[in-house]
Order: structure tokens, then C-alpha cells, then sequence
């Protein structure tokens, strides 16, 4: 049998109860707009009845948690999109940094190479003309600083991204130390069973942060949260964070270090995955064929002009400085060899005014001078090269954030807080904890009846 | 509750989209400005490849297009020249058929050769004719091609080279530009000023004038045949400048086949992304200003 006592019991408890979830409703609320928050809910349970004979009797509500809604999956999906979106974002700016290069400006490599050519069709008709010549000469030193131009901002463009390798393995350490300590703390508080959701919700955002600059995976275990690279270098085990380094190469590039190893060709995904695939393998590749395109100029137009008379019936020589054997750093370093116009070879035979070597050096314009193609193939097949680079990663980096928006959405379906919801909650917990205060009051109006039967009848 | 449960934020999708409707916005109005749907490699990087090919070809056009009218100029230069020549060789052959008249006198013969005497200087200045600072008929020297020299039997020595040139006004296509003048004023039983040394001589002495009439003869024939040179050249030039000319036409076409902007395409999408994007901001303003439940709760 139920005692009134007991009933006021229950009817506090639930007071109790409907408070703490009007306190989860509260929460939610006010952290409507904070990024990476998951909504609160109640767990309300039911007291475990007393049976008193043939009576069940409930024994009211308790609150047994707050629970924080997130779905662990999709949150591992959007860490996978981010590190996507990081890399792709970083390659394809840095791409079209490059690509500026290889615009049709007027002031591009291709332009310059018609230019020259051209200066010496011109040079044909009037081999003695000095005013020609030196058009030869200028249009050859637009050359060179087209080439020049386009090789050396490339590797400026090259040490800038070195400089942010540098930055994102900071901003990775700064990262991995917080999540290690919030490791510690969450790990604290779950070890005597306490809500530490806030602290989660705080540790999913650096990850999600983390994931922008570097591929992570997670493990979850009994002693925390273990992030490691796709390739297994350790990052953050429980409360440790590992920190990664970066050192210098002899050519002055940046690797990064995880303790002695060099991990740098080993990343996948994340900012510095796509800034390392710019600065190692985009640029220097194309700066590899801009090395076999002046090299290649610069050896044909050399050995034609060799095989000429120049104004004053002397061999000809260099047009070019020669270009390394090996070719590299040909693009950065071509130079005119001559300022004196009358050293370019017009003349086949010695005489002043022959032209005949002019077609020599002019046949340069179809010669495979170049990876088995004429100049002018070669370059136009360069600008196709980048022109596809970008376009192919701005294409991936589309897909990839449409389905990060995907995912953001359903990962806001799941965990964000609607405030229709909560309104409605906090009604629904308002009139719960209004009817609980009536039962107290009709309870306590009950007790003082009780109370008083005896005076009544003495 | 079942169903499943919408996300609550909907404002940063709908940013992204405008984003991007913008970014469209961008590229359209640069198509529109520049006239070019390329407007950096990504934009078609086949396109831009043949766009680089195209203006190579173009620039190499333009450039034969220009020494064929420095030629040009020669040839025609080096034609008049050669028709003043045959004029004067003409006036020479009157003046000896009048020397052969057997009623004038010595002095009057005198005359005739002193004027023909004229004739020569008038033919070494035209032989040493320049165009744009070089004589057309010395060869590939940069040397007076015809000097006076009395050792020489005609009193006329030629100093200049048999060299020829080449002037390339086409793909693989080239044109010869001179004749030596050795070539086009002496040939085989013709020269031009042996021919008059000669007359001169005959009419001073008076014996084989008609002899001497029919070398100039001779020579008046040479220089006419040497100049059919000039004329094919021109021709030859002339052909080819207007094959030029279709040449350009043909590249410009295809410039715009590859890179040309659809106007009218690209406006119509410029006014529809317009149409999208203001729809986005209306959609994102009601959003912010939309009622929740607890406007309600009052």
C-alpha cells in the first residue's frame, strides 16, 4: 500500500526530473549556433515499481542521463571529405597560381617564341640591316625573359608553399597537443561514469580542423582516442600527442618528420598532401619541361647560328648562353650571348648580304627540337597539360564539396538544434513540472486533512 | 517521431550555392568582356593548346605577309629600273642607226657619241641602283656593284658577288630576290656596256657602226628577257599574298570556332544565374526573419 508520503515522493522526484530536462532544452538553446555542438536529450527512465501484493506500484520518473546526439559514422565520413577537400583546395589554388603562367598574355612563352621567329622572317629581307638585326637580338631577349619570367615564378611560387608546409606542421602540433588534452580530461570524467559530451563536441571540432591539414584516421579504444596518418605515423594516442617536425633538404625543400622518420611522400589527403604534391611534383615537373624547351631553343637556334657568317664575314657563334648539359635550370638561366647585332650569322657564304642562314636559323620554328616536337607543339602541349591539371582537381574538388555539404546536412539532421523542437520541449516540460507541483500541492492539502482527523473528532 | 528529421540549418547551403552562382557570374561577365570562352588554360585545355598553335601560325603569316611587301618593293624597284635601262638601250640603237647615216659629219658623229657617252653614266647609275640602303644588282655584296675602270675593255668593272637570296614568304616557300648584276647586264654575246663602249668607239672611228647597232641590239634583248625575272617574282609574291590573305581569314575563323564567346549564350545565362542569385538572397532573408515556435509562446 502507497503511502502519501510516498506519492509526494514521486511527484517531487518528477519535479527533479522535468527540471533536468528542461536544463538539456536550456543547453540546446544556447548553444544553437555554436559550430560543432550536439543537441542534448533526456533520458527519462521509470523507477522500478514496488509490488505490494497483487499491486504494482510505479514508483515515478528519474533523469537518468543527458545524452548528446551524434552519429560517429558520419563524423568519420566528413573527417574523410575534409582531409579530400583540404588536399584538393590546396593543390588546385596552388595549380592555378601556375597556370597564370601559361595565359595568353602577350608576355607567355608561346607569344615569345612567335615573336622571335618572326623578327627573323623579317631579318631575311634586308640581312644587312642593323635595325632588323636588332630586332632579332630584342626578340630573343624576349625570349629568354619569358622563360626567365615564367621558371622563376614558379619556384618563388615553390618557396611559398614551402613556407606554408611549414605553418600547416605547426598548426597539426597546436592541434594534436589540444586533442591529447582533452583526451585526458574526457577520459577522466568517463572513467566515474560523467557526461563529458561537451568535451567531445570540442574534440570533434579540432579534428575536424585536423582533417583539413593532414589524413587522419581514428581508432577508438578502451584508453581513448588514438589519430594516426592513413600511412600509420602516430599523432595523438590517449593523452600523447606526437609532434611532427620539418627539416631542411640539401636543395633547401622542407620534409616533414614524424620522430626520425620522413613522411613526406607518404601523405595522402589534407592541406599539406596537396601543398607537398604542388611543390614536389607539379612544379618541378613543369619546370622540367620548360628546361627541355629552352634547352632545346637554345641548342638549335646555337648550333644554326654556328653555321653562319655574321656581318663581318666571321663564323658565327652562340646566339644563347649554352644551356647545362644536363638541361636543368635551362628555363631559369637563358641569356643572350651577344649584344652585338651584327653577330648574328644571316649570311651563308660570308658575304654582308646574304640571307642564307637566316632560313637555317628560321627552320628552327619546325625542327623536333624539343621531346621529339617543334617548339611551339611542345609549349602548346605544356598549356594543354596545365590546363587539364586544373580543370580534372577543380572538378574533384567540386564533388568532394557537394558531398561534404551532404554530409554536413545530415550530421546537422542528427545533432543540430532546431529551435521549433526545443520550444516545443520546453513547453512539454514546463506542463510536466506544473502537474507535478499540483500533485504536491493536492498531496500536501491530503496530509493536512490527515492531519487534522483526530482534532476533528477529539 | 519517426520521420526523419530535417537539418535546422539550411543558411550555410544556401551561401555555398550563392558562391557559386557568383563564381559563374564572374566567369560569364570575363567570357562577355574579353569576347574569349578561354580565358586561362582550365577554361578548355585542349582549346588553349590549339589557341597557342593558332596564334603562332598567325604571327608566322603576318610575318611572311611583311617581307613580301619589303619585297615587293624591291621588284618593283629593281623592275623600273630595268624597264629604264631597256628605254635608254632603245635611245642608244636610235642614236647609232642615226650615226650609220653615212651624210653626217665627223663632228656630228662626235655629237652622237659624246650624248652616247652620257648614255653609259645614265646605265652605270641605274645598274648601281639601291633599295632601302642595298643595290639591288650586286649580288650579296654590300660593295658599288659597277665602278669605272679604264683597264676594263667596256670602262666598266663589276665589283659586286654572283650570290642570290632567298626570302621565305610562306611555309617551306621561297622566293628568289635578286639577279647578280653581272647576270642581268652581260649574258652570252650580250653586254649591255661593251655594247655602248663599243658603239662610241665605232662612230670615233667610223667603221662597224652597224656591227656595233646590232650589239646593243643583242643587249637590248638580254636585259629584256633578264627582267621577265622581276616579273615572275612579282607575280609569285603577289599570288601568294592573297593565298596570305585567306590564310588569315582561315586562322581567324578557326580562332573563333575554338575560343569565341557565345554572346548570346553566356548573357542568358549571366540573366538566369542573375535570377538565382537574387532567389538565394530572398530565400536566405526570409529564412532569417521566418518565425519559431516560441514566437508562439507568448
Amino acid at each position: 500500500m502507497s503511502s502519501l508520503f510516498g506519492t509526494m515522493a514521486i511527484a517531487v522526484g518528477a519535479l527533479g526530473a522535468e527540471q533536468g530536462a528542461m536544463n538539456a532544452t536550456t543547453n540546446n538553446v544556447a548553444n544553437v549556433n555554436t559550430p560543432g555542438y550536439s543537441r542534448l536529450r533526456p533520458v527519462l527512465l521509470e523507477n522500478e515499481p514496488v509490488i505490494y501484493g497483487a499491486l504494482t506500484l510505479g514508483q515515478g520518473v528519474s533523469l537518468e542521463k543527458l545524452e548528446s546526439l551524434r552519429d560517429p559514422i558520419l563524423q568519420l565520413r566528413i573527417q574523410e571529405e575534409t582531409q579530400q577537400q583540404g588536399q584538393l583546395n590546396t593543390f588546385v589554388s596552388g595549380l592555378q597560381q601556375a597556370q597564370v603562367q601559361f595565359t595568353g598574355s602577350g608576355n607567355d612563352i608561346g607569344t615569345a617564341i612567335s615573336g622571335f621567329f618572326s623578327s627573323l622572317n623579317q631579318l631575311s629581307t634586308d640581312p644587312t640591316d642593323l635595325a632588323l638585326r636588332q630586332g632579332v637580338l630584342t626578340a630573343a631577349g624576349n625570349l629568354a625573359n619569358a622563360f626567365n619570367n615564367t621558371a622563376g615564378n614558379l619556384l618563388q611560387q615553390k618557396t611559398t608553399l614551402d613556407q606554408s608546409v611549414t605553418q600547416a606542421v605547426q598548426q597539426v602540433n597546436v592541434l594534436t597537443a589540444q586533442i591529447a588534452g582533452l583526451n585526458t580530461q574526457i577520459s577522466q570524467l568517463e572513467g566515474v561514469n560523467l557526461d563529458a559530451s561537451a568535451l567531445v563536441d570540442k574534440r570533434d571540432v579540432l579534428i575536424g580542423q585536423l582533417s583539413g591539414l593532414i589524413d587522419v584516421s581514428t581508432i577508438q579504444s578502451d584508453n581513448g582516442l588514438t589519430l594516426t596518418t592513413s600511412n600509420g605515423t602516430a599523432l595523438v594516442a590517449g593523452g600523447q600527442s606526437f609532434t611532427l617536425s620539418t627539416q631542411t633538404d640539401p636543395s633547401g625543400t622542407q620534409h616533414i618528420f614524424s620522430q626520425a622518420s620522413d613522411i613526406t611522400a607518404q601523405l595522402t589527403s589534407g592541406q599539406l598532401a596537396g601543398l607537398v604534391e604542388v611543390r614536389d611534383q607539379t612544379i618541378p615537373g613543369l619546370l622540367s619541361q620548360l628546361d627541355t624547351l629552352a634547352a632545346g631553343l637554345a641548342n638549335g637556334l646555337n648550333t644554326a647560328n654556328r653555321a653562319g657568317y655574321d656581318l663581318n664575314g666571321n663564323p658565327g657563334g652562340d646566339l644563347f648562353v649554352p644551356p647545362a648539359a644536363s638541361g636543368q635550370g635551362a628555363a631559369l638561366n637563358l641569356k643572350v650571348a651577344i649584344t652585338d647585332p651584327s653577330l648574328i650569322a644571316a649570311s651563308s657564304d660570308g658575304t654582308a648580304g646574304s640571307n642564307g642562314n637566316v632560313a637555317v636559323l628560321a627552320a628552327v620554328h619546325d625542327q623536333p627540337i624539343a621531346g621529339g616536337q617543334p617548339p611551339e607543339s611542345y609549349y602548346a602541349n605544356l598549356v594543354s597539360e596545365v590546363g587539364n591539371d586544373v580543370s580534372n582537381a577543380s572538378a574533384e574538388l567540386d564533388s568532394v564539396q557537394s558531398i561534404l555539404t551532404q554530409l554536413q546536412d545530415q550530421r546537422n539532421s542528427v545533432s543540430g538544434v532546431s529551435l521549433d523542437e526545443e520550444a516545443a520541449n520546453l513547453v512539454q516540460y514546463q506542463r510536466a513540472f506544473d502537474a507535478a507541483a499540483q500533485v504536491v500541492t493536492t498531496v500536501n492539502d491530503m496530509l493536512y486533512t490527515v492531519i487534522n482527523m483526530g482534532t476533528l473528532t477529539g | 517521431m519517426s520521420s526523419i528529421r530535417i537539418n535546422p540549418f539550411p543558411i550555410p547551403d544556401l551561401l555555398q550555392a550563392l558562391e557559386k552562382l557568383q563564381q559563374q557570374q564572374n566567369t560569364a561577365t570575363l567570357q562577355l568582356a574579353t569576347g574569349s570562352r578561354i580565358n586561362q588554360p582550365s577554361d578548355d585545355p585542349e582549346g588553349a593548346s590549339q589557341l597557342v598553335q593558332i596564334h603562332d601560325e598567325e604571327s608566322q603569316v603576318d610575318s611572311f605577309q611583311s617581307s613580301i611587301g619589303t619585297v615587293s618593293g624591291l621588284f618593283s624597284t629593281a623592275d623600273s629600273t630595268l624597264s629604264s635601262v631597256v628605254t635608254v638601250l632603245q635611245r642608244a640603237i636610235s642614236l647609232g642607226v642615226e650615226g650609220a647615216n653615212g651624210t653626217l659629219s665627223d663632228s656630228d658623229r662626235a655629237d652622237v657619241a659624246a650624248e652616247l657617252s652620257g648614255i653609259q653614266t645614265q646605265l652605270l647609275s641605274l645598274a648601281n641602283t639601291s633599295y632601302r640602303g642595298q643595290f639591288i644588282f650586286a649580288g650579296t655584296a654590300e660593295t658599288t656593284p659597277f665602278v669605272l675602270d679604264s683597264t676594263s675593255p667596256s670602262g666598266v668593272r663589276y665589283a659586286g658577288n654572283t650570290g642570290t637570296n632567298f626570302v621565305t614568304i610562306g611555309s617551306g616557300y621561297q622566293v628568289q630576290t635578286n639577279l647578280p648584276g653581272s647576270q642581268v647586264f652581260s649574258g652570252a654575246g650580250a653586254d649591255v656596256f661593251q655594247s655602248i663602249q663599243d658603239l662610241i668607239t665605232a662612230l670615233q672611228t667610223n667603221s662597224g657602226i652597224a656591227t656595233a647597232v646590232d650589239e646593243v641590239g643583242a643587249a637590248f634583248r638580254y636585259v629584256t628577257s633578264q627582267r621577265v625575272f622581276y616579273g615572275n617574282a612579282s607575280n609569285q609574291t603577289d599570288s601568294q599574298s592573297t593565298y596570305l590573305n585567306s590564310e588569315k581569314l582561315n586562322l581567324s575563323q578557326q580562332e573563333n570556332a575554338v575560343s569565341a564567346t557565345d554572346m548570346a549564350a553566356v548573357a542568358t545565362g549571366l540573366s538566369n544565374g542573375q535570377l538565382a542569385a537574387n532567389a538565394t538572397l530572398e530565400a536566405i532573408s526570409r529564412i532569417s526573419q521566418s518565425t519559431t515556435l516560441f514566437d508562439y509562446l507568448k
